[in-house]
């Protein structure tokens, strides 16, 4: 990851403006949607947040191999952070889908097959945080997890592909809905654009996260070998 | 047909959006005042055993 602090600190700053400028393209430049109302304005970060959270499990699926394939330490932590990440993504995605499901859908929640999917992919990553904590030595948990992260992404493109395989009411953004889908709507060229900035900004955001996630657990690993250093003197 | 007033929903929908990576980023910040926390001791104990 980002090495020097100066490196670090810029992207931090790019992402900070990326944000602003995805939130002022929400409020400012979108048009309202006339059949959902202000809520629609919640699809450009939900589909953004969604889609990175997906991102981020494919992240800790590459690493994993690298890491199996390496040794190198270094891919076990960007696995880590990248699933922790990508879960707070995926609450994210879900709790903002729910919110602009109540008025479209008239319900909190339903069993549709994109919801459950994309619950049993949520928890599958919690798992692997479990799995994580339940082991003590640091190459078999590295070992453990690599291989966890790529068994578990076979969940990633079931809930991708779930509104495309099964008959669902949640819309498909890319590509023509079903015909049970509901809350679906045209989109305008200002709208396609708010989504796909929102998107970028929001891979920018997961990397600029990722970064400081892995430089904190460099932290973390430089205090526990001090405390065992210390120990075993 | 009327638009339906949904601002109450979009507002609860940002505040999730928002507030989440924060608490998250905030959990980090304490995380990392703690670990400096102990970094420090660690290196004091450290000195104290070389002398």
């Amino acid at each position: 990851m980002l090495q020097s602090d100066r490196a670090l600190r810029t992207l931090n700053v790019v992402t900070g403006l990326l944000l602003l400028a995805a939130t002022g393209m929400v409020f400012l430049y979108a048009p309202l949607e006339r059949t959902m109302g202000a809520v629609q304005r919640v699809f450009y970060f939900h589909v953004a947040a969604a889609w990175v959270g997906l991102a981020a499990f494919l992240v800790t699926f590459v690493v994993g191999l690298l890491y199996l394939r390496t040794g190198n330490p270094r891919w076990d932590r960007i696995g880590h952070a990248s699933v922790e990440i990508g879960l707070v993504y995926t609450v994210m995605g879900a709790a903002s889908g729910s919110i602009w499901a109540r008025p479209a859908w008239n319900t909190w929640w339903t069993w549709d097959p994109r919801l459950i999917t994309y619950t049993v992919m949520a928890l599958i990553y919690v798992a692997y945080l479990m799995l994580r904590q339940g082991l003590e030595d640091p190459n078999r948990r590295a070992r453990f997890a690599a291989i966890y992260g790529i068994v578990g992404f076979i969940s990633v493109p079931i809930t991708f592909f779930s509104i495309r395989i099964w008959r669902t009411i949640h819309p498909v953004v890319v590509g023509g809905s079903g015909d049970a889908a509901q809350g679906s709507f045209a989109m305008t060229s200002p709208m396609l654009q708010t989504m796909l900035f929102s998107v970028v900004t929001f891979t920018v955001v997961y990397i600029c996260l990722l970064a400081n996630r892995v430089r904190l657990e460099e932290l973390s690993e430089r205090v526990e070998h001090l405390k065992a250093r210390l120990l075993s003197a | 047909m009327d638009t339906p007033d949904t601002f109450n929903y979009m507002l609860l929908g940002y505040a999730v959006l928002f507030g989440l990576p924060f608490l998250y980023v905030l959990s980090w910040w304490f995380k990392r005042r703690n670990l400096e926390k102990d970094l420090e001791l660690l290196n004091t104990l450290k000195d104290d055993q070389k002398s």
